[in-house]
């Protein structure tokens, strides 16, 4: 005898099984990426609270007594006080586009563009995460908490694709003055992404935007009668000849480089390109150290 | 109908067609191809964009010249090309078809054959009975349908004599038999032989007489003659007007039996000359094994010269009059001689009584000065059927009188009694050197070492005939060697020992070719008719016409004079002849023969050109339609982008091609060379196949579950585990074998064994794992244990010893006490400490051996500990809880040391030196 109950919940363990069946390898690569960066710096590199050492200062007026550090004290005449690094967690909003058209590569060779997004941002959770931080999504489906098992949830959320050919930037549910990392190709709508670094803005978000493209979208190498299709078959653009497309396409790419990079001087965001056909790493340390210039 | 030279059509108005070919080309340009479909993300961006010219695209020109061709080559394809066709010759009643099928036309028999089969076809056609004569073998004449004799074409070749008078007699006599008039086509070879002319006259009387013949130069080899020493070899040709070159081969048998060319020699014909020679030298040696002399690219009879004895090794008997004085070998005069002759020839050592009955080529007497009169007899009748007797002087000829007042018959030369001796204590004058040879001399053209002199000789009488015979002689021009013709023989006499005693001759090379000259210059004449009088020669294997030898059979025997003498026919084929111990070749061309071309009366009408054959060209240009298209087909894909679509289907044509033109076998070799390549690019883990699925299985598991912590932890990163399987894969690419020992698992084969020893000494490591716990080496034995007492006995594995506790092992990466893997009791056995390791007081560590251990013997079943899944989960539990989490983390420690220490030897080992490296180097 088996109630309906226990079947349903079997059957979803299974199913997640299946679903987590699939995750070790992201999650190995992401977390082979992640070690090849040390955590050096981990500090706020200014005196609050904390356990580490950050500096001895000459005591003032106001300071509470029990605060004197009579060991230093002890070698003169002044007083002194030991400071400590201030210490605080911060929290990463992380977005990476799982729409259509991150579904992409242009030789067999390389890996498809949202590999290599879920890969970077998986990584850089990680790192974020070895340091202490509180790390999750943008939108209310996994709210940003600290601690390793957060890395099998996002892991688990990267899984998951979007139906539709380019995916709008998810900006609810964001804690004012966090961190945010937004992974996409940025060539869907531009206005969306304009509301959701503004909203971010507004709430005092910063952080970094990294665009991550397909060498064939950098040298349209194209030519001959084309006809050219979004991933799921939903835009389509036509042309005889399209070698002498390539010019145009070329300004309005810079167009939209350009597009982005005025948002986020205006956002105070960073924004970083990244090619597929480069090797994650560099990319992975940029990423890091584009958050550390953030924090 | 014929359009051009030399190409008709059967079908001619089909080539109107070709006609149409403008209005295809306006018709194709005007379809522009299919647009390339490409998915582009990108594709927002170009939302909006127009293009600037409104280029309507057409079919690029190439493509449409391709498609007009293969069109052409189609409609003339259809319309029946057809090569040199045949003009039909016209002629009604029997046909006599007249063969020559001799050796001289074997070379192009297949041309020959296939211009009989076309002119039967036509007789056939034209309803013509049709009878077959060949010269070299006559048959009674019978006309027969075209067909049947299309059936015996093939079984008709030619033979290896020319056509001699009585085959002409018994021909002349069938044409006789029959009553009605022929018309007749001779077939020709080409060359004059005897009462042609009479043959014409009676065909001519019967019909018309047509002929055909190849206007080919005809060659033949005579056979090789041997003379001074080297192989003189001479091809004769029909037509003498120009310069040409040929080349002769020499083929024998190499050292492992197999047929090959063992020399190669170039004759030069200058102008205007019918024969031309070239001299062949050869080490004796490699003379021996030839076996026939054959003209390259020729294919006949009369292109090959069989060899017999006359180049075979030389049989010498060797006597000398003092016994053989063991101690005293370096001053025997046999002793040199053996040394010079052994290469070359057979040597017999006895007594002369007992060498002679054995017949040999050549008798050596090294300073013999007395015989036995009834062996004097019996050696100089043997001398005069001639033999060949080499004397040496020496002491004893020296002290004897032997042809001292008269010549002796076995002496070539009288001797004065002593000799002389120069250079010595007591004597004036130094030792004398050799006088350059004369030009006659056997020996002419040696260069002489100036190293060589003589001390002492015997002397010769001055005698009206000294000077013929003087073949040799030292620089005041004494004799030295000296020689005379007795009957059909010599006798050779050398005025100094054979050994180093009264000259330095027998030391140097000058020696060995003067023996070898001189043993060379008696080879067997071929012998006379004379001399052949009264045997009967068997033949063993006979030539056939175009200069294969095969097998006799039941040929009847030969006549001694006739198989010299008579010219080969059918009762005395060319081959290889047997009478005794003798052996004789019989080749087809004597010395005396000539190659004289034919020359036909004016009035019979002679056909020389080489018809070519009647060619149907429709097939070819079809297919080349065909090509075309299909290479239209991969055009238009590559133009419309489609051609990565079809690249898989171009790999299987293209390997359907490469198994067509029979290569599969090296494409499965290069794959084999693929496949290792990869394996060597990339450092792989491999375990040994067991045949049994489940161990194997985990057993690869493990591997990958070592190979992910590796990659991990260390800056080892190995590809996928590999399962070797003993008999067929390569060890050399796996720096581990891990080895679960199954008590079912069959042993390797000898040859598997004896590259895992190569491997074992070569740097390989093998871990043996029993999986049974405790009980390897504890005398209590399991079956596992057993198993692999015999697995490993026929190893070449060092003494062990169970790991000692500052063994490498325990600190290659991490720092161990013990090596669990799923079990944890069990011992772990290594390659044992040298004996003279000894701890050191204040080292942690002894001085251990220098190098990997070959064999890591266990019985903790790591392969299970180390198991995981695809996905990098355990696959087996190991212990209970945390404590078994423990163990399994240890079982990786393990592992991981383990591939350290096989890839970085005993580098840990090294490190315990630095403190005392470092301590010395402060002071």
């Amino acid at each position: 005898m088996t109630s309906p109950h226990l079947s349903q919940a079997t059957g979803l363990r299974r199913r997640a099984e299946i679903a987590a069946g699939s995750l070790p390898p992201l999650l190995v690569q992401a977390e082979q990426l992640a070690g090849s960066v040390l955590l050096g710096e981990h500090g706020r590199r200014r005196a609050g609270m904390g356990d580490d050492f950050w500096q001895y200062r000459v005591a003032q007026p106001g300071d509470s007594r029990n605060m004197i550090d009579h060991r230093r004290s002890a070698r003169g005449d002044q007083q002194f006080i030991r400071e400590r690094e201030w210490q605080i967690a911060q929290t990463v909003h992380v977005w990476v586009d799982q729409g259509g058209s991150m579904r992409f590569a242009s030789k067999p060779d390389l890996p498809q563009k949202i590999d290599r997004a879920r890969k970077l941002a998986l990584a850089a959770s990680i790192l974020m995460l070895r340091g202490g931080e509180r790390v999750g999504l943008t939108g209310t489906a996994l709210p940003p908490r600290s601690g390793n098992m957060q890395v099998l949830r996002m892991a688990e959320a990267f899984s998951l694709n979007d139906d539709t050919d380019y995916a709008p930037p998810e900006h609810h549910a964001m804690i004012p003055h966090a961190r945010g990392l937004f992974i996409s190709d940025f060539l869907g709508p531009f206005d969306e992404l304009q509301l959701a670094l503004g909203k971010a803005a507004d709430r005092g978000l910063r952080g970094v935007l990294l665009q991550v493209l397909d060498p064939s979208e950098e040298a349209f190498p194209f030519s001959g009668r084309t006809l050219f299709e979004s991933v799921t078959g939903g835009l389509r653009h036509e042309t005889l000849k399209a070698s002498a497309l390539r010019d145009r396409y070329l300004e309005r790419l810079a167009e939209r480089r350009d597009g982005l990079e005025t948002l986020c001087r205006a956002t105070g965001w960073q924004i970083g390109l990244h090619h597929t056909g480069d090797s994650a790493q560099t990319a992975l340390l940029w990423l890091y150290h584009a958050l550390e210039r953030t924090r | 109908m014929t359009l051009l030279a030399g190409i008709g059509f059967t079908t001619p108005w089909l080539l109107l067609g070709l006609l149409a070919l403008p209005i295809l080309w306006l018709l194709l340009r005007a379809v522009p191809p299919a647009p390339v479909r490409r998915v582009f993300p990108a594709v927002t961006l170009l939302l909006g964009l127009s293009d600037d010219e409104s280029l309507s695209d057409r079919t690029p020109w190439w493509l449409l010249l391709l498609r007009l061709l293969a069109v052409a080559a189609a409609i003339i394809g259809l319309s029946g090309p057809v090569l040199n066709p045949a003009p039909s010759t016209a002629g009604r009643g029997p046909l006599l078809l007249v063969l020559d099928a001799s050796w001289v036309g074997a070379d192009n028999w297949r041309q020959r054959r296939e211009q009989i089969t076309s002119k039967l076809t036509e007789a056939g056609r034209a309803g013509r009975t049709v009878a077959l004569l060949r010269l070299t073998a006559p048959e009674p004449l019978q006309f027969q349908s075209a067909d049947v004799w299309r059936s015996r074409v093939a079984g008709l070749g030619p033979q290896p004599w020319q056509p001699n008078p009585d085959q002409i007699a018994t021909a002349l006599d069938h044409l006789t038999a029959v009553e009605t008039g022929f018309d007749t086509l001779w077939f020709a070879d080409g060359l004059e032989y005897p009462d042609r002319d009479q043959l014409i006259s009676a065909l001519q009387a019967r019909g018309e007489l047509q002929v055909h013949q190849t206007s080919a130069n005809r060659l033949g080899l005579l056979p090789a003659q041997v003379a001074d020493g080297a192989i003189e070899l001479t091809v004769l040709r029909s037509h003498t007007s120009a310069e040409q070159q040929v080349t002769v081969l020499a083929q024998g048998r190499d050292p492992g039996g197999t047929m090959r060319v063992l020399a190669s020699v170039s004759v030069d014909f200058t102008a205007g000359v019918d024969r031309a020679s070239a001299r062949l030298i050869l080490p004796s040696q490699l003379r021996a094994r030839i076996t026939r002399f054959e003209l390259q690219r020729i294919r006949s009879a009369g292109a090959v010269a069989l060899t017999d004895d006359s180049l075979r090794r030389r049989e010498v008997a060797l006597i000398s009059s003092q016994t053989d004085n063991e101690g005293l070998v370096l001053l025997s005069p046999m002793h040199y001689l053996r040394q010079a002759l052994q290469p070359t020839a057979e040597l017999f050592e006895g007594g002369l009584g007992d060498l002679l009955p054995a017949n040999p080529d050549v008798i050596i007497l090294a300073d013999v000065a007395r015989l036995a009169e009834t062996e004097e007899e019996q050696l100089t009748e043997w001398v005069e059927k001639g033999g060949m007797l080499l004397r040496f002087a020496g002491p004893r000829l020296a002290a004897s009188d032997i042809s001292r007042d008269e010549e002796h018959p076995l002496m070539p030369v009288r001797l004065r009694s002593g000799g002389r001796s120069l250079g010595g204590a007591m004597s004036w004058g130094e030792p004398k050197t050799l006088a350059p040879f004369q030009q006659g001399s056997p020996f002419y053209g040696l260069t002489i070492p100036e190293e060589v002199t003589v001390s002492s000789q015997v002397m010769a009488q001055p005698d009206p005939s000294l000077a013929d015979r003087v073949i040799a002689a030292l620089g005041d021009g004494t004799p030295l060697v000296t020689r005379k013709a007795l009957g059909q023989g010599q006798v050779v006499l050398f005025h100094v020992t054979a050994n180093a005693e009264w000259t330095s001759l027998p030391l140097s090379g000058l020696f060995v070719d003067m023996l070898e000259r001189l043993a060379v210059s008696t080879a067997a004449k071929p012998p006379s008719a004379d001399d052949l009088e009264g045997t009967i020669w068997t033949p063993i294997k006979v030539l056939d016409g175009f200069g294969r030898l095969g097998e006799a059979d039941t040929l009847p025997g030969v006549n001694g004079p006739e198989l010299m003498e008579a010219a080969a026919g059918p009762d005395l084929r060319p081959g290889l002849y047997d009478s005794g111990s003798r052996t004789l070749a019989r080749n087809v061309l004597r010395a005396g023969d000539q190659l004289q071309p034919a020359i036909w009366p004016r009035d019979v009408p002679v056909i020389s050109a080489a018809a070519s054959a009647e060619r149907a060209l429709g097939g070819m240009l079809i297919s080349l339609a065909l090509v075309l298209l299909a290479l239209d087909v991969a055009a238009s894909l590559a133009l419309s982008g489609l051609l990565h679509l079809s690249r898989t289907a171009a790999l299987v044509l293209g390997l359907a091609a490469a198994a067509w033109l029979g290569l599969p076998a090296q494409s499965a070799l290069a794959q084999q060379g693929a496949d290792q390549l990869g394996l060597s690019s990339e450092l792989a883990l491999a375990h040994v196949l067991t045949g049994d699925d489940q161990v194997d299985e985990i057993a690869h598991s493990g591997l990958r579950g070592l190979s992910n912590t590796l990659a991990f932890r260390t800056s080892i990163e190995p590809s996928l585990p590999v399962g070797v399987d003993l008999e067929r894969d390569e060890l050399a690419f796996y720096p581990l074998l891990y080895w679960p020992i199954t008590p079912d698992q069959p042993r390797p084969s000898a040859a598997a064994y004896t590259r895992l020893n190569a491997y074992l000494r070569t740097g390989g490591m093998i871990l043996f794992d029993t999986r049974d716990a405790n009980l390897v080496g504890a005398g209590a034995s399991s079956a596992n244990a057993r198993k692999l007492q015999q697995l490993a006995r026929s190893l070449d594995i060092p003494p062990l010893e169970p790991l000692p506790a500052d063994h490498v092992l325990t600190r290659a990466f991490y720092l161990l006490q013990d090596f669990p893997g799923r079990h944890q009791r069990g011992e772990l056995w290594v390659e044992a400490a040298p004996a003279d390791a000894e701890h050191i007081e204040g080292m942690p560590f002894r001085n251990l051996n220098d190098g990997v251990t070959p064999v890591v013997i266990g019985s903790n079943d790591w392969g299970a500990a180390w198991a995981v899944d695809n996905n990098g989960r355990p696959l087996l539990p190991v212990g209970r809880g945390f404590a078994g989490e423990r163990q399994r983390e240890l079982a990786y420690r393990f592992g991981v040391n383990l591939v350290m220490h096989v890839l970085t030897g005993n580098y840990k080992s090294d490190q315990v030196h630095v403190p005392a490296l470092l301590d010395r180097l402060g002071q």
